[in-house]
């Protein structure tokens, strides 16, 4: 049905097209001199249609979910869903839908069957009363489009400013996504904060997201302290970046300085490749290979080592970024003027002295900047530390050990099914807004060393 | 001609006497830069030679699967016209087996459950199907090749050691013994595993393929793509061609920026709360993965489409506006087809990033456990890199090939996104 | 008439710096040097004149190597200084730099203080063994490249925070201070204004006192007024060398005729 209200708003744009045009091709044809050729007129008229009522249909196909859902939620009978949480809550509403979808598990309670059979009417009539909308307002607005077909009418202004409405359109959403993660994060941390109070959040010096399943279960309240996570952040990152830093401004050196062209034009594509490669391919690397290497590395030496260990994932997302430092750095070196060189050199310095002394020095700021990013984006990081860290808060700086991470929590703690309501659910969006805050702050401030560099040097 | 000093000759030999003095330890600085230079960047590749080359060897078994070809009497008194989907399709095979088998005792119903243990699961479907397809084959002979189980099929492929103490095997002796027999029979070869691209994800990994996964990222992708290229083109357009230089287009112009480097993991909250939590949008459905990946992937194409415009020369504008072309005409009609390569090439590679994508697909429930492939992109699915995390977690032996093979399977689209936007670029590149 | 007089003397007493013999260039497929032999004066000024693209700036760099950290460009034949062959293999063109100093066209003081950019020679060949011996390196580099007063109170500013005028003044200084027997100037006046060009050319001859300066210009009035003898190259050949004074009353070629007289450039 949703189909066919498609087909009906695309067939009725491009029968609007085509009057549309046709009449002011007459009128042309009359001897009138028309302000905007006719093919603007069939222009404006498509897009006078396939706008608005394209934003109805999606309008109405987001809501149509939700109030179909709540109507029949609604219409249970009374006492159903007392004492409930919206967890079971949800869980009803699926069977009623798995029901009404033709797949019955067992015998249904007769109430569920009763719901099922008004969720599946509903929705029928959603689907009519779509259709029907839509061919009223194609309707309606072909009617209004062909009245404005005249000769002194500006067709041609009137299809830009739609362009442009859109065209604005789409550059709000880029701060539409923005306020979106703002908003979300920020309302399901404040439902958090209603049940753990603040100073236990920041300064709470234990993790323990294990909430009672059953109300008589003997489990752990349950502690929210996010320094133990936030510290085993710090170790991985820490590490990430003492082997990317190095590697990476080494390997851009090299490169910029010294390699044969064709050595270049070899390692350069296969850095690329090396940043390419999806992040969970690393993290199967580091459960794969390194990790076992670093533990029968560390069996060998006598050092005990944690099997999760951080320096597995660190070392791995240090490769990971390793492509990302040296390609910022060969950039920030690339951006200083040729003459800095020639200056350099033409007082009888070395090349490893010009590019230690004069160069690389020049090209600092772009360097900090880049590393900054990399630093955000290894706190950000998460499928590495999900499959290769740990995940068990533990309050240590010791990368042997087994630390969890700000993103390995968020992704424990929101897969499987979840609802809206429990500490632990919102413990996981609490943690979101802080990795948010934390690499907002990070960007903002690299990408604008970035930006002032390149300005230094345009 | 006396303030020359007559000795400036004697100072320069000094000069150049220290100069040279200087020079071999100043060689050797630079020598042992370059050293730490080639060391470093050898690592680098080192790693990405370790990487490749352990998917390659842990991951090129799953390409094969081993089969057993079997000669299946379809009894009639197991499986009935009647009662087809319930026939006992299990048996028939094990009796199958144990036909190769003179040592069995057919009577035995725990030795005859060790020798149907010898065959895939899924074994019994395949069956299934075929008799159900042909129902006149019941009370026939056919030949009839099925995978074997996951044990054997390690065993086959030398991932299993017969030298381990029997109590730690996974296959004590009298199995091996039935293995070499069949073996011996000529019953059970490896061929080319075709499931592993046909199957959607199975409990069992002599089953599970990546079909779902697959199917699940090609909707995701096909979301993405519908979404954040007219967004995405659209916004580009406008910032680099119309929008005036305010504070409003600085913002949005700072917001994008931001956005590229907003973890991919925020980006599942977001969707986690919003489209499936406040507009009740499906769990582990494509479409909210699209959707998703669509928000990451809108500041590529935006940075990548702005760049595009920018390299194409003032002149062309100048030359349709002086025609008396509008603004508008001048940019849709010449700015933006000339810009297209560099603009397809940039979302290329923004859908490349998409496709590796995990962290946000887990976040909205891509990863659950789902038997058949996706035939809507609103229907509960995988993707391929969560695939690859479900897998890499799974416990069985058989599933580390398995996520290795899938991990090539995705680097392989990979490769082909990226060389079409290689080709793209330089086909039509141009320089002004 | 002062010309007069230094070009006299230049005759009488300066022996041969660099001689340069049978020097080809080649940049990929463009052949930018064709067959040049020169030879330049101990402590003259020598100018290299010609319209742009004609190779002097090519011939200029060829003198200190600068051309090898270009990797297209190919040169051959033979430069002598002192008798030493420059593109011997025995010869380290770090070495080679330090002996011939360079100065650019766009003043490139490096984003340090004023002292290190002076400094920096001299720390980089181990030429001071003491700070205070460094001090004195610096001031005496400073005030041959006449720019001691003006920066003596800020040397430890950023050097580029000066003018353009005094930022290619530093450079020299730079430049003079390894204590090169040659030095190279390519355009040095031409990012300058009249008032910092004026500066600048007192300033070279000045340093023909101590040092052997070549330069290269595009202003026929800036070769008159610094150089003893000049150089007329067109189309990558040396058409022209001789003493300044002839080639610009009385020039043989008649090439250099309508250079000179405005024809051509």
């Amino acid at each position: 049905m949703t189909t066919l209200a498609f087909a009906i708003l695309l067939v009725a744009s491009l029968a609007a097209y085509a009057l549309n045009r046709r009449a002011a091709t007459t009128i042309r044809d009359g001897g009138a001199r028309l302000h905007s050729v006719s093919n603007y007129h069939g222009l404006f008229a498509l897009l006078l249609m396939l706008v608005p009522v394209l934003v109805v249909i999606l309008i109405w196909l987001v809501l149509q979910g939700p109030v179909v859902n709540a109507m029949v939620m609604w219409a249970l009978p009374a006492g159903t869903l007392d004492g409930l949480d919206t967890g079971q809550a949800d869980l009803i509403l699926a069977e009623i839908q798995s029901i009404s979808g033709g797949r019955i598990f067992g015998d249904p309670e007769p109430w569920k069957l009763a719901a099922a059979a008004h969720l599946t009417e509903l929705r029928e009539l959603a689907a009519l009363g779509l259709v029907l909308l839509t061919a009223l307002l194609c309707l309606a607005i072909m009617y209004v489009a062909r009245r404005k077909v005249a000769a002194g009418f500006r067709a041609r202004q009137g299809v830009e400013r739609i362009i442009s409405g859109l065209m604005i359109f789409c550059s709000v959403a880029a701060i539409f996504t923005t306020v979106g993660i703002v908003a979300s994060l920020a309302f399901e941390t404040y439902k958090f904060l209603r049940l753990v109070p603040l100073t236990e959040f920041l300064f709470g010096l234990n993790w323990e997201p294990q909430i009672p399943i059953r109300a008589d279960q003997i489990a752990a309240a349950g502690a929210f302290g996010w320094l133990p996570v936030i510290a085993g952040t710090i170790v991985i990152t820490f590490v990430a970046i003492f082997i990317a830093v190095p590697i990476g401004l080494l390997s851009a050196i090299y490169l910029f300085e010294f390699a044969p062209k064709r050595i270049r034009s070899v390692a350069k594509p296969l850095l690329e490749i090396l940043a390419g490669v999806p992040t969970v391919v690393y993290g199967f690397f580091a459960i794969l290979v390194v990790a076992p290497a670093i533990r029968s590395l560390g069996a060998s030496m006598g050092i005990p080592v944690a099997p999760n260990t951080a320096l597995a994932a660190g070392g791995v997302m240090g490769i990971m970024l390793v492509p990302f430092i040296s390609s910022f750095a060969d950039d920030a070196l690339s951006a200083v003027p040729r003459s800095m060189r020639d200056g350099a050199l033409a007082l009888g310095a070395t090349r490893a002295e010009t590019v230690l002394n004069v160069l690389f020095p020049a090209a600092i700021p772009g360097i900090v900047g880049g590393v900054l990013l990399a630093v955000s984006r290894a706190i950000g990081e998460t499928m590495i530390v999900v499959m290769a860290a740990g995940l068990m808060a533990n309050l240590t700086l010791n990368p042997l050990e087994s630390v969890t991470t700000v993103t390995v929590q968020i992704v424990t703690l929101l897969i499987g099914d979840t609802s809206f309501d429990n500490p632990k659910t919102l413990a996981a969006f609490a943690l979101g807004m802080m990795l948010f805050i934390v690499t907002l702050i990070i960007n903002i401030f690299a990408l604008r060393i970035v930006r002032k560099y390149r300005e230094a040097y345009d | 001609m006396t303030d020359i000093p007559s000795g400036s000759g004697a100072v320069a030999r000094t000069t150049m006497d220290k100069v040279h003095g200087s020079l071999a330890r100043r060689h050797r600085k630079q020598l042992i830069l370059q050293i730490f230079g080639i060391t470093a960047i050898s690592l680098a590749f080192l790693m990405l030679f370790i990487l490749l080359a352990s998917l390659i060897t842990t991951g090129h078994k799953a390409f094969t699967q081993t089969e057993i070809t079997l000669e299946v009497f379809i009894d009639p008194e197991e499986i009935s016209v009647e009662r087809l989907p319930r026939g006992n399709f299990t048996n028939v095979l094990a009796a199958a087996v144990a036909a190769d088998l003179p040592s069995v005792d057919q009577q035995d119903r725990a030795e005859m459950r060790v020798v149907g243990g010898i065959l895939s699961n899924g074994a019994q479907f395949q069956l299934r199907d075929r008799v159900v397809e042909e129902p006149e084959l019941i009370g026939q002979t056919i030949t009839i090749s099925v995978p074997v189980s996951d044990p054997y099929d390690q065993l086959h492929k030398d991932l299993l050691d017969r030298e381990t103490p029997e109590n730690l095997r996974r296959l004590d002796d009298t199995q091996i013994a039935y293995y070499d027999r069949l073996v011996e029979n000529g019953a059970i070869a490896a061929s080319l595993n075709t499931g592993l691209l046909t199957n959607a994800d199975s409990r069992f990994p002599e089953l599970a393929g990546l079909k779902g996964a697959i199917m699940g990222s090609f909707w995701a992708l096909l979301t993405c793509f519908l979404i954040s290229f007219p967004l995405g083109i659209g916004a580009a357009i406008y910032l680099e061609e119309f929008a005036p230089k305010n504070k409003l287009s600085d913002f949005i112009e700072v917001n994008i920026n931001n956005l590229a480097a907003v973890p991919s993991v925020v980006f599942g909250l977001l969707a986690l709360s919003v489209f499936i939590g406040l507009f009740g949008l499906p769990r582990s459905a494509p479409f909210v993965g699209g959707l998703t990946l669509a928000l990451m992937t809108m500041p590529t194409i935006i940075i990548a489409t702005r760049a595009a415009l920018k390299a194409v020369p003032p002149s062309i504008r100048e030359a349709a506006l002086g025609l008396g072309a509008s603004k508008q005409q001048v940019v849709f009609g010449h700015v933006v087809p000339l810009a297209m390569p560099g603009i397809l090439t940039g979302t290329i590679i923004g859908l490349a990033q998409a496709l590796g994508e995990t962290a946000p697909l887990l976040l909205i429930g891509m990863n659950a456990f789902i038997t058949s492939a996706p035939a809507t992109p609103f229907d509960s699915a995988t993707a391929l890199p969560t695939q690859i995390f479900i897998w890499a977690d799974s416990p069985e032996r058989g599933f580390v090939s398995r996520t290795s093979a899938a991990i090539l399977v995705l680097l392989t689209f990979l490769i082909m996104m990226n060389a079409i936007a290689i080709y793209l670029r330089s086909k039509f590149e141009r320089k002004w | 008439m002062d010309a007069l007089r230094t070009v006299t003397r230049d005759i009488d007493t300066n022996s041969t710096k660099i001689s340069a013999r049978g020097v080809q260039v080649h940049y990929g497929d463009t052949h930018a040097i064709k067959d040049v032999d020169v030879d330049i004066k101990e402590r003259s000024v020598t100018a290299f004149i010609g319209p742009s693209g004609c190779g002097k700036s090519t011939f200029l760099r060829c003198i200190n190597r600068m051309n090898d950290t270009i990797d297209i460009c190919r040169v051959t034949g033979d430069i002598r200084i002192d008798g030493d062959d420059i593109y011997d293999r025995s010869i380290d063109p770090v070495q080679l730099r330090a002996r011939v100093g360079m100065v650019f066209q766009k003043p490139n003081p490096f984003p340090k203080s004023i002292y290190d950019n002076v400094a920096y020679g001299p720390k980089i060949h181990g030429l001071a063994r003491s700070r205070a011996e460094m001090d004195e390196i610096v001031e005496r580099s400073l005030r041959r490249g006449a720019i001691w007063d003006e920066v003596k109170d800020r040397l430890h500013a950023p050097g580029t925070g000066l003018s353009g005028g005094q930022q290619q003044r530093l450079c020299i200084a730079r430049a003079v201070a390894t204590d090169p027997e040659v030095l190279l100037m390519d355009e040095p006046c031409s990012a300058l204004d009249p008032i910092a060009t004026a500066q600048i050319e007192e300033l070279i001859d000045t340093l023909r006192e101590k040092y052997t300066v070549v330069i290269v210009t595009h202003s026929m009035q800036q070769a008159a007024r610094v150089s003893q003898k000049t150089a007329f190259f067109h189309l990558g050949n040396l058409v022209e060398y001789g003493d300044t004074d002839d080639i610009f009353t009385n020039p043989k070629d008649r090439r250099t005729e309508s250079y000179i007289s405005g024809r051509i450039g």
